[in-house]
């Protein structure tokens, strides 16, 4: 039985050759977003359809978007964006305090943007029901909503690691990788933001 | 071992064969595709630069298909491995940059001219033409209805008569879900979307009877949806639209066969077992004394059992008033009401409540 | 029995220890704790929908029974958590959860690497060599059961009028039939045999993210029993066809949500499947391994799961639109509303086009395998043939719209569209004449595999011709949305995938099981489908001009010769399929042993032995040269360390003996 004990002094697979730069995690998560901003992507081919092509009244005739409202959202959520990566720069430094820190208040900067949101809805006066508009509105900002909750669970997680005192300066990817997927929420916000609200 | 596999030098040989082969085999293979009768009779116009359109393609297409079959023929032919060369490699060859180049030019001139060409025909057929004729198409689960302007008014019918040699605009609508317009005669489809007016034109140029088809899955009807075009002489055509007028100040338009008035006494029997208009009531529901067992709609036998001529009247003109338990709503068309006339809903309606009882 | 690995089975730690008793059964991640975790999700969905309801003041029960809305709500929440808590269940986050919460995580001990029984096959592994059997099973099961009903569609089609079931029956079973084979059988079945070759081609122990690749697996059986069971559904199965237009599918029974939801897991496992392979593609390359090095099929899973991570979300968003106004009275394909219907096509063909090329570029690769091999030759032109496969992925994108040739959209987009889909000839044009090439003075070695690979290039040309007629626009005016339909599709995607499907499945058998399949019966297989497959599918092309609409359950009596004629071809198509399975089944229990590289093949995949070590390889080989340099002398593609080479050789002898 020589394959047996070839086996013997093999209790694992080999070590996997790095043929790229990037970190495998990272590029994941990369691709992951190019896959995301394909969704949001087609609900604004819906929004596209039905708000440009159709040339209807934006919003629906007697609907008011409340600008001033998601402005300040706006605002927190971008905030929450310097947060984390204050936060990450702390990791990356070995401040631990900061980390933690930088954690929470991106993690209640963005609770704050969900309920404002939700909030917002309760006080918008219209319902998807009512137009083929309302239900872009809510189509996009609800998609929106569905990745800031999903963000949110990330960085819940990511608060806990580390009031439990993971990360190292050198080990911090845990931080890092959520960290680009609550940039990409940010981002995509803004984008949701100036085309259902502003423009 | 090796003699039987040539050098290189052979290469000509090979080619001059195959071309030969090739050119035999494409001149067969077009001869046949073009003996094949492909379409339906043609009635309108349209339909011969389409299937011009069409036989030039079968004749491009044979020589691409015959060349990709003969050289993998050939090469199985040739270069199978014999006994004994079961270790032997071929020729290390990578790659012909100038061959590459021309197999990725030629076809994409090909198809350059060929779209050009299609761009051409699609021009041509769409075209506006002066003196047409508005005929309003309207689809819905599942029957077709069509409306001719008639003076500030419309006239419905369900049958589509055309007068020869008169261009025609069709605008499709749909009442419900998508349904797609297509007289096969014709090679004219387009889609019937709801909130939308789409169009197709057609002139049609032979006298007869043909299809209607819808083309688009629209539910359970789907395949009996169904109607008839009648292309006639223009005096007919005219005739026609009086006798539609007619009717129409009468009573509703009329269902099913050759577009006359309403018939003075109605057998309602046969209504319900062929005649009636989409889709014969028999056809989906069972019912013992007009012999159907057709299973799509509820047993009238038992539904209807001992109800009144009212609520028989509302479940013919309002299917989804009233739901039998297991079945769906919308399944019915909801159509009838104005597809039969007053005199056959009633005697339908007498006839279901009678032998129901 | 089966694929046995050969190291030494440790049996020890494998089985879930029998001591725990059944208490621990229910908690320790497995079946049974899945079972128990479905039953859960439902009754959260129902509490879910109850409690909802009673908020809102809805009706729950009347006349002492449950409201249809009530049951309708549960079902179809049952359908989006029941999957998910099954999943839960099943084990597939437990580490997921630990690492999220900081716990300590089990570190990575391999003990669920390899198979040494087929049970091993039913529970969750993270090796991408089982998970790759996983993946073809049940992507063949799932075959079986759509051509099954693909028999009954054409039984029913045998005559004019109705024999077997109704109208509503009729438009259920094509619409599973297609679902089924496109998302359960087509592009899953890709995704396994990549899964199995791909990481030893490019000389990597594993995917870059296994626990990722099982889940993808595991959700497969989710998506198709949901498919499978809109039967049992309360109003029928889905009806709408594998295209689901709206309005139709958001105003239709509850079975239309089976496939709503079934399409959403589906494309969940393809997009993690299709990151997992460009990050394990790019990542974890053998050293020397350069893009200019791999082998093409590595080529078309790269181009593949581009597309798919691009397209794969336009479908279920699709999906999402359907599900918010078919159950929240959303109003997206309202028009009355201010909501547009074309818009679904726009969104649904931005995929759904793109994926055809999802269900045809894996074949390719697969294709310049074969028939680089099985003719002793390099593949000729081979950057053109990896350029080529991006330029139909760029193409792909540029030519939805040929699908709405006659939906009404505005019509200058059809011209545009026209030209782009003609000019994705020129690319696959470069691939068809490069294999041409290929063959030219080859040695060719005329066995199964190769014979579905000649096979494919012949059908899959004729499907790809008839696609260009399509492309031209008034062509497409008279034809579309008829049997001419039916005929290219299944051209391309019978004749064209499949093909490649069983060209593959055969050639990577030996190495998959270990054991050699039977060539006769093999050849059999091939002349029968051949034969059956062209008197089912060529006759469609006519009686499609002739005027036969698609989605029919009855027509006229003008068609009813030839259509008895395709049904009866049909049967025999689906018996040539009992061959193929014979051959399979016999074979894996009882064939020949296989050597390591039965087919003097030069890609890395064969120079392990047959089936691989569990972790592929004692050490990653370097990678010196090209993949196809057949016919060059001492010609070396990846250079093995000692012990692997060593292996590879002298671990058969051992096994035979076990034997
Ligand atoms: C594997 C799947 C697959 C593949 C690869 C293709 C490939 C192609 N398809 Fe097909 N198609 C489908 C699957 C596929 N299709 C399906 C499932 C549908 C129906 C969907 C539904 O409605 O249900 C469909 C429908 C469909 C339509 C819509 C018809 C309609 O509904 O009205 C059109 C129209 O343009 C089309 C065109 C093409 C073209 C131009 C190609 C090209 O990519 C083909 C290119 C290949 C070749 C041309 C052959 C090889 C090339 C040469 C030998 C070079 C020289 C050739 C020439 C010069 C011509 N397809
Ligand atoms: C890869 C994809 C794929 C494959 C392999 C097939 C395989 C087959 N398809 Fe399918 N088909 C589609 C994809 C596919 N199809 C698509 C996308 C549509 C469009 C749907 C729509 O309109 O939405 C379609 C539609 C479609 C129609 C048109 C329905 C309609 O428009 O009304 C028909 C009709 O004949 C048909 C027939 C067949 C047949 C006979 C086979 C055969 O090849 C099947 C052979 C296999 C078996 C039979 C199974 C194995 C055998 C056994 C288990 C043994 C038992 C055998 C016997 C009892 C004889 N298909
Ligand atoms: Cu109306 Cu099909
Ligand atoms: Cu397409």
């Amino acid at each position: 039985m020589e394959a047996a004990s070839v086996s013997a002094e093999h209790h694992g697979p080999p070590e996997a050759h790095h043929s790229s730069r990037v970190e495998p995690q990272l590029l994941g998560m990369l691709l992951f977003i190019i896959s995301e901003v394909m969704v949001f992507g087609a609900f604004f081919t819906a929004y596209f359809f039905i708000r440009v092509v159709s040339g209807d009244h934006w919003p629906a005739r007697g609907d008011e978007l409340p600008k001033l409202v998601a402005f300040v959202n706006t605002c927190i959520l971008v905030s929450s964006s310097f947060t984390i990566h204050w936060a990450l720069v702390c990791a990356r430094k070995g401040n631990r305090f900061g980390l933690q820190a930088g954690m929470l208040t991106t993690f209640l900067l963005g609770l704050t943007f969900l309920f404002i949101q939700i909030n917002e809805y309760v006080h918008i006066g219209f319902s998807p029901h009512d137009s083929a508009q309302a239900s872009v509105f809510y189509g996009l900002t609800g998609l929106h909503g569905a990745h800031v909750f999903i963000g949110l669970t990330l960085l819940a997680f990511v608060t806990i690691r580390s009031f439990r005192g993971h990360f190292t300066p050198e080990q911090h990817r845990g931080v890092e990788v959520p960290g680009i997927y609550w940039h990409f929420v940010d981002v995509m916000w803004i984008i949701v933001f100036t085309t259902v609200y502003i423009l | 071992m090796n003699g039987e596999r040539q050098s290189a030098r052979d290469a000509p040989v090979h080619v001059a064969r195959l071309v030969t082969i090739g050119i035999i085999a494409s001149a067969l293979g077009i001869v046949l595709a073009l003996l094949i009768n492909w379409f339906p009779v043609s009635a309108a116009k349209q339909a011969k630069p389409i299937d011009t359109l069409w036989d030039v393609l079968l004749i491009v297409s044979v020589p691409v298909f015959v060349l990709v079959t003969t050289v993998v023929l050939y090469s199985v032919y040739r270069w199978r491995m014999r006994p004994g060369e079961e270790l032997l490699d071929g020729p290390p060859i990578h790659g012909n940059t100038r061959l590459e180049i021309v197999w990725t030019a030629l076809p994409a001139i090909l198809l350059v001219a060929l779209c050009s060409y299609a761009y051409a025909v699609l021009h041509d057929i769409e075209e506006a033409k002066a003196d047409t004729m508005e005929v309003r198409v309207v689809g819905e689960q599942f029957a077709w209805t069509f409306f001719y302007r008639d003076g500030g008014k419309e006239l419905a019918s369900h049958d589509l008569y055309l007068p020869l040699n008169r261009p025609v605009h069709f605008t499709i609508q749909s009442k419900d879900v998508l349904h797609d317009f297509w007289v096969p005669a014709f090679r004219v489809k387009k889609d019937a979307v709801r909130g939308i007016d789409t169009d197709v034109r057609a002139t049609p140029n032979r006298i007869g009877t043909y299809p209607v088809v819808c083309a688009e899955l629209c539910g359970l009807g789907h395949a009996a949806m169904r109607s008839d075009v009648h292309v006639v002489q223009p005096q007919q055509f005219t005739a026609w639209l009086g006798k539609l007028r007619s009717g129409a100040q009468a009573a509703a338009p009329t269902g099913g066969g050759g577009g006359g008035g309403a018939k003075a006494s109605v057998d309602a029997k046969t209504l319900f077992t062929t005649s009636a208009q989409p889709v014969a009531c028999g056809s989906c529901h069972t019912l013992a004394d007009a012999g159907t067992n057709g299973t799509t709609g509820p047993d009238l036998d038992q539904v209807l059992k001992g109800k009144s001529a009212a609520f028989i009247k509302q479940s013919i003109e309002q299917p989804n008033a009233v739901i039998a338990k297991g079945y769906t709503p919308g399944i019915m068309p909801q159509n009838y009401a104005q597809s039969l006339s007053p005199a056959q809903l009633s005697a339908l309606v007498k006839y279901l409540q009678e032998v129901t009882k | 029995m089966t694929a046995t690995a050969q190291h030494s089975p440790a049996s020890s730690h494998r089985s879930p220890s029998p001591t725990g008793g059944s208490r621990s059964r229910f908690r320790s991640p497995g079946h049974v704790r899945a079972l128990l975790f479905l039953v859960l999700g439902v009754l959260f969905a129902a509490a879910l929908v109850i409690a909802v309801r009673a908020l809102y003041g809805f009706p729950i029960a009347a006349d002492g029974k449950v409201t249809t809305a009530t049951q309708d709500g549960i079902l179809l929440v049952s359908l989006i958590a029941a999957p998910l808590f099954w999943l839960v269940g099943l084990g597939a986050f437990d580490y997921w959860f630990y690492w999220a919460a900081g716990r300590k995580t089990r570190p990575e001990d391999h003990s669920s690497h390899g198979a040494h029984s087929w049970r091993d096959y039913l529970r969750v592994n993270t090796d991408h060599k089982v998970i790759g059997i996983q993946y073809v099973c049940t992507s063949f099961i799932f075959m079986l059961i759509g051509g099954m009903l693909a028999m009954v569609i054409r039984a029913e089609l045998a005559a004019p009028g109705r024999q077997f079931v109704d109208a509503s029956a009729y438009n259920g079973l094509f619409s599973v039939h297609a679902s089924l084979m496109i998302f359960l059988f087509i592009i899953p079945i890709f995704a396994g045999l990549a899964n199995y070759v791909l990481p030893l081609m490019i000389g990597a122990p594993d995917m870059a993210f296994p626990r990722l690749n099982a889940l993808s697996f595991w959700m497969l059986p989710i998506a198709g029993t949901m498919m499978v069971a809109s039967f049992l559904a309360p109003g029928g199965s889905f009806a709408t066809g594998w295209t689901a237009y709206a309005p139709l599918s958001t105003d239709a029974p509850i079975g239309q949500m089976f496939f709503t939801i079934g399409v959403q897991f589906a494309g969940a496992s393809s997009i993690a499947t299709a990151l997992n392979f460009l990050v394990t593609i790019i990542t974890m390359r053998a050293p020397g391994m350069s893009f200019w090095r791999m082998p093409l099929l590595v080529w078309a899973n790269f181009s593949t799961s581009l597309l798919v991570v691009i397209a794969t979300p336009f479908i279920a968003a699709s999906q999402f639109l359907v599900l918010l106004d078919y159950a929240l009275g959303f109003n997206f394909f309202v028009p009355e509303k201010g909501g547009d219907i074309l818009m679904y096509q726009h969104v649904f063909w931005f995929y759904s086009h793109p994926a055809v090329y999802i269900m045809m570029l894996p074949g390719f690769g697969i294709v310049s395998e074969v028939l680089s091999v099985k003719s002793r030759k390099p593949i000729f032109g081979y950057r053109m043939m990896a350029f080529s496969l991006l330029a139909i992925v760029l193409l792909g994108f540029t030519v939805w719209a040929h699908h709405m040739f006659v939906s009404g959209m505005q019509g200058w987009i059809r011209v545009p569209m026209m030209i782009t889909t003609a000019i994705i000839a020129v690319p696959t044009g470069i691939k068809i004449f490069s294999w041409l090439a290929t063959l030219w003075r080859g040695v060719i070695h005329l066995d199964t595999p190769m014979l579905f690979a000649l096979g494919f290039l012949c059908m899959f040309s004729l499907g790809g011709i008839s696609g260009v007629m399509l492309a031209m626009v008034p062509v497409d005016i008279h034809v579309s949305d008829t049997y001419f339909i039916v005929a290219h599709i299944h051209y391309v995607l019978f004749g064209g995938s499949l093909f490649t499907i069983f060209a593959g499945v055969y050639y990577w058998f030996p190495k998959m099981t270990g054991r050699m399949f039977d060539d006769r019966l093999g050849k059999l297989h091939f002349w029968l489908t051949f034969v059956a497959f062209n008197a089912t599918f060529a006759p469609m092309h006519l009686i499609g001009v002739e005027g036969m609409p698609r989605r029919v359950s009855d027509y006229p009596e003008q068609f009813a010769g030839w259509n008895l004629f395709i049904s009866l071809a049909s049967f025999v198509l689906g018996l040539s399929t009992l061959v193929f399975l014979y051959n399979m089944i016999t074979s894996w229990r009882g064939g020949p042993r296989a050597p390591a590289n039965p087919w003097r093949s030069l890609t890395m995949e064969w120079q392990v032995s047959s089936p691989p070590p569990i972790f592929n390889f004692d050490k990653v080989p370097t990678v010196v040269g090209g993949p196809y340099e057949y016919g060059v002398p001492d010609a070396q593609h990846g250079i093995f360390t000692a012990p692997a080479s060593e292996e590879s050789k002298s671990s058969h002898p051992s096994r035979e003996a076990r034997a």
